[in-house]
C-alpha cells in the first residue's frame, strides 16, 4: 500500500542531488547565523536558568564529616 | 509594569522522581536476572514467564521507558515550568501524562513476560499499548507547547529546544515504526516486511536513543548543570550549534545497526558516513558541559550533585565516541552481534542516564522538601559505588565481546575455522558474563543508597507543593533589544514556527533513507524460490517471536567467509520478502539461525528444547520444556493469517479458512512421523511441533534455486 503510494513520486533520481544541497544549505546556514549572534544576546541566553532562583541554594557542606 | 505572580506545580514533579527511583529499581533488578541467567540457566526456575527471551525485552524497556523516561517528565516538568516563568500549561494533562505513563509501564510489565511482544527492539509492546503512548505523548506534548506558549520569559533557552524535539521526534518515530495490522487483541504483523522493515525498525532504534535517552538528557544537562555549578553555560552559542547540528544529522545514521546485513550498500554507507560526522556535535557539546565547570572544579570534590553530572557528562564522550568508531563497517564485522554492544549501551544507560538521572534527584528533592540532603555522605558512597558497579559491569562485558569476536572469525593453519563449534566461544567468556553480574549488584546497590537517602531527605523536610514566583510578561515587557538579528528573534518569538522547522530537520535525514528503499526495486531482488510460511510455520514463527528467541540468535549470515563456513550461505536480501516483521536479531549468545533448517533431525530439536545440555553440554540455553507440553493455539490461525495476507503475503483468499487447517494437520503429523523415527513419541497439537517445523524451514528456499532473478 505505502509501496504503491510511494512509488508514484516522480523524479526521485535527483534525491541524491537534492539531500547533498540540503545538507550544504542547512549547515552553512545554520553556522553562519549562529557566529551572527551578538555577544550581548548570548550572555543573557546562557543566564536565563541562574535567574530568579526561587529557592536559596541549600549547601551540603554540613553534613559531611 | 505589574508582575505577576504565580506558583510552580512541584506534585507532579515529585509523582515523577518516586516513578523514577521505583522504577529504576525493577528494572534493574530483572536486568540483574536476565544478567544471572546468562551463565546459570536454572535461575528462571524453569518458569517460561521469567525466561531470558522474555525478560530481555523487559528490562530494556524498563530502564528506558519507565526508569530514563520518568526522570525525563522529572526534569523537563521542573525546569520547563522555571523556565517559561509559568506554571504547566494545565495540571489536568500533566496528571494524564503521569498515570497515563504508569498504566503503561505496568501494562509492560504484565504483557513483555506472558510472551504478548512485536520483537522489534524497544518497540516490543503489542498494538493496544502502542496506542496509549501515542496518545500519552500527544498529551505531553501539547502540555510542553501550552507551557511555551503560554510562557513570561520571552526567551526560549536552548533547554526548551531540545524538549520540543524530543517529543516531535518520538512521535513521528513512534508511528511510523507502529505501522502494523492487528491479528487479534494482543498480536500484529508489521506493515513492512524483511529488509525495508529492518530499515524502519533501526531507523526508530537508533532514533529512540537519540531521542529518549540524548535530546531530552541533554536538555536537562543544559539547565541542572549551570544550575548546580551557579555559573552560565560554557558557551550558548556553541549549545545552538549543537542543537541543530545533532538534530540534523542524528536521523541519518540508522543504518549502522545493519551493517555487512542484506541492506543494500548505499544505505549502510550512509549510516556509516552519517554516524561519524556526529562525532562533532557530541563532542561540542561534551565539551560545553564539561567546560561549564572551569574554576568551579573545587565544587565538584564536594557537591555530589556535581560529581555524578561530570561522570554523566563524560560517559556521554565516551559512548558518543565509541558510537561512530563501532560504525565503521570493519571494526563493525568484529563487534556486531558480539557483547561489546552490550557494553556500549550500558556506558550511556549506567554512565550518562543513570548518572544524570541520579544527580537531578539529588538536586530536585532538597528543594523541594525545603531541606538539605540528608546525607552528603551517603550521596557519595552512591557515587563510589555506583561509578565501581559500572567498571564492574563494562569492562568485563568488553573483554567478552572482543573475545566473542575474534573467537568467531579465527581460522587455523589448514584454513579451517579454529572453533567450529559455537559453543566453545560461549564457554571462554562465561566467567565474564559472572563478574558483569557483579558490577550490575553494586550498580544496584547505590541505587538502593539513594532511595534510603531521598527518603530520609522527604521525612526530615516539609514537601512544598507549589513554589511562588513572580515575573512580568514578556509581551507587556518592553524588551531591550539584542543583537539585530530579527530573524532569530522571529524564531523564537513563534515557538510554532521552531516546531515546524525541527521537524523538517528531523524528517530530511529519514524520507531521504527510506523513502529510495520503496522506490528502487533493485534494493531487495526477489528470489523466485521464496515462498510464504505454511500455516504451521506461522505460528512456529510466532512461537519463535512469544520466547523471545531473537534475544541471543540472530537470522542474518554476513558475507564474511568466516560466518559462511560457520553457517552456510550468507543471507540474501530477497529471502526475507515474507518476514513480517523480520527477525535479523542484534546478538549472539547462541549461533545464528538462518540457515538452521534440516541441519539436525526434528527429534534433536525436541530434545535441545527439552533441555538444551542433553544435546549440547555446557550450553548456557534455557530450557523450553513448557513447549513440549502446551497445547498449540490454533484458534486464532485465520486471524493471523488474514492479517499477513492484508500486508502483502500471497496467501489465496479464503485459504486460513479451510485449507489453512487441513495443511497444518498434515505436516503436523508428518513432523510427528518424524520424531517417532527418532525415538519421540509426542501428539501433532503441541507447541514444539509448530517450532520445529519453523526451524526445519529457516534458509531452505534459497536451496531450492540458488539464481537469483532480477525484480520485475
Amino acid at each position: 500500500m505505502i509501496k504503491e503510494v510511494l512509488e508514484s513520486i516522480q523524479g526521485i533520481g535527483l534525491y541524491g542531488v537534492v539531500s547533498i544541497c540540503i545538507f550544504f544549505g542547512f549547515f552553512t546556514g545554520m553556522l553562519l547565523w549562529a557566529f551572527a549572534l551578538k555577544k550581548n544576546y548570548l550572555n543573557t541566553m546562557g543566564n536565563l536558568p541562574l535567574d530568579g532562583t526561587e529557592l536559596p541554594e541549600p549547601s551540603n557542606h554540613q553534613k559531611q564529616s | 509594569m505589574n508582575a505577576e505572580t504565580f506558583k510552580y506545580d512541584n506534585r507532579i514533579v515529585r509523582a515523577f522522581g518516586i516513578a523514577t527511583v521505583v522504577w529504576g529499581v525493577v528494572g534493574m533488578l530483572v536486568g540483574m536476572l536476565a544478567a544471572v541467567e546468562l551463565f546459570y540457566p536454572g535461575a528462571n526456575l524453569n518458569l517460561q514467564f521469567i525466561t531470558f527471551g522474555r525478560i530481555r525485552p523487559l528490562h530494556t524497556n524498563a530502564v528506558i521507558f519507565a526508569f530514563v523516561g520518568n526522570g525525563m517528565f522529572m526534569g523537563i516538568y521542573y525546569s520547563l515550568q522555571r523556565l517559561c516563568k509559568a506554571r504547566m500549561f494545565s495540571d489536568f494533562l500533566s496528571w494524564f501524562n503521569f498515570w497515563g505513563w504508569q498504566t503503561i509501564i505496568v501494562s509492560a510489565a504484565v504483557t513483555l513476560p506472558l510472551g504478548f511482544t512485536t520483537s522489534k527492539e524497544y518497540a516490543e509492546l503489542e498494538w493496544p499499548i502502542k496506542i496509549a503512548i501515542a496518545i500519552v505523548w500527544v498529551v505531553f506534548t501539547v502540555n510542553l507547547i501550552g507551557t511555551i506558549l503560554k510562557r513570561r520569559e520571552k526567551h526560549m533557552y536552548v533547554a526548551i529546544w531540545f524538549f520540543l524535539a524530543t517529543a516531535l521526534t518520538v512521535a513521528v518515530l513512534h508511528i511510523t515504526n507502529s505501522m502494523t495490522m492487528p491479528a487479534g487483541p494482543f498480536k500484529s504483523y508489521s506493515m513492512y516486511a524483511g529488509v525495508q522493515d529492518a530499515l524502519v525498525q533501526w531507523w526508530y532504534g537508533h532514533n529512540a536513543v537519540a531521542f529518549f535517552l540524548t535530546t531530552p538528557y541533554l536538555g536537562l544537562m543544559y539547565y541542572f548543570l549551570p544550575k548546580a555549578a551557579n555559573r552560565p553555560v560554557f558557551s550558548y552559542r556553541l549549545s545552538i550549534i549543537h542543537f541543530w547540528a545533532l538534530i540534523f544529522l542524528y536521523i541519518w545514521a540508522g543504518p549502522h545497526h545493519l551493517l555487512y546485513t542484506a541492506l543494500p550498500d548505499w544505505a549502510q554507507s550512509l549510516g556509516m558516513v552519517f554516524s561519524l560526522m556526529l562525532i562533532a556535535p557530541s563532542w561540542g557539546g561534551m565539551l560545553n558541559g564539561l567546560l561549564t565547570l572551569r574554576g568551579a572544579w573545587d565544587k565538584v570534590r564536594q557537591e555530589p550533585v556535581l560529581k555524578f553530572m561530570v561522570v554523566a557528562v563524560t560517559a556521554y564522550g565516551m559512548s558518543t565516541l565509541e558510537g561512530p568508531i563501532l560504525a565503521i563497517k570493519t571494526v563493525n564485522s568484529l563487534s556486531h552481534y558480539t557483547d561489546w554492544t552490550i557494553a556500549h549501551v550500558h556506558t550511556g544507560a549506567m554512565g550518562w542516564n543513570g548518572f544524570l538521572t541520579f544527580s537531578m534527584l539529588y538536586f530536585i528533592f532538597p528543594r523541594i522538601y525545603k531541606t538539605q540532603l540528608w546525607s552528603t555522605k551517603l550521596a557519595n558512597w552512591h557515587f563510589w559505588i555506583g561509578l565501581l558497579g559500572m567498571m564492574f559491569y563494562i569492562i568485563p562485558i568488553y573483554v567478552a565481546g572482543i573475545t566473542e569476536g575474534l573467537m568467531w572469525k579465527q581460522f587455523n593453519k589448514e584454513g579451517f575455522l579454529q572453533y567450529p563449534n559455537f559453543l566453545e566461544t560461549i564457554v571462554q567468556i562465561v566467567p565474564m558474563l559472572r563478574l558483569r553480574s557483579i558490577g550490575g549488584t553494586l550498580y544496584l546497590v547505590g541505587v538502593f543508597m539513594m532511595a534510603y537517602n531521598l527518603y530520609r531527605t522527604a521525612k526530615a523536610g516539609q514537601f512544598e507543593p507549589d513554589t511562588e514566583d513572580q515575573a512580568v510578561p514578556w509581551q507587556k515587557a518592553q524588551v531591550a533589544e539584542h543583537g539585530k538579528s530579527p530573524f532569530h528573534r522571529l524564531l523564537e518569538g513563534k515557538p510554532l514556527i521552531f516546531t515546524v522547522l525541527t521537524v523538517v530537520a528531523i524528517l530530511v535525514g529519514g524520507i531521504v533513507e527510506i523513502i529510495p528503499m520503496y522506490l528502487i526495486k533493485e534494493n531487495v531482488p526477489t528470489i523466485a524460490s521464496v515462498k510464504p510460511y505454511t500455516p504451521l510455520e506461522v505460528l512456529g514463527r510466532d512461537l519463535y517471536i512469544r520466547e523471545g528467541c531473537l534475544g541471543c540468535h540472530s537470522q542474518m549470515i554476513r558475507p564474511f567467509r568466516s560466518e559462511t563456513e560457520r553457517y552456510g550461505e550468507y543471507s540474501k536480501a530477497g529471502e526475507f520478502v515474507y518476514d513480517h516483521p523480520f527477525l535479523w536479531g542484534s546478538e549472539r549468545k547462541g549461533p545464528d539461525l538462518a540457515r538452521e533448517g534440516g541441519k539436525y533431525p526434528a527429534a534433536w530439536h525436541y530434545n535441545h528444547m527439552d533441555d538444551p545440555r542433553s544435546t549440547s553440554p555446557g550450553s548456557i540455553m534455557p530450557r523450553y520444556s513448557w513447549l513440549l507440553t502446551q497445547k498449540l493455539e490454533t484458534d486464532s490461525l485465520p486471524a493471523r493469517l488474514g492479517a499477513l495476507r492484508r500486508v502483502g503475503v500471497p496467501y489465496s483468499e479464503g485459504f486460513e479458512n479451510g485449507p489453512a487447517q487441513k495443511d497444518l494437520a498434515a505436516q503436523a503429523d508428518k513432523i510427528v512421523a518424524e520424531l517417532k523415527q527418532g525415538s519421540v513419541t509426542t501428539t501433532p497439537d503441541r507447541e514444539i511441533i509448530a517450532l520445529i517445523a519453523y526451524l526445519q524451514r529457516l534458509g531452505t528456499d534459497i536451496k531450492a534455486a540458488p539464481t537469483i532473478t532480477a525484480a520485475k
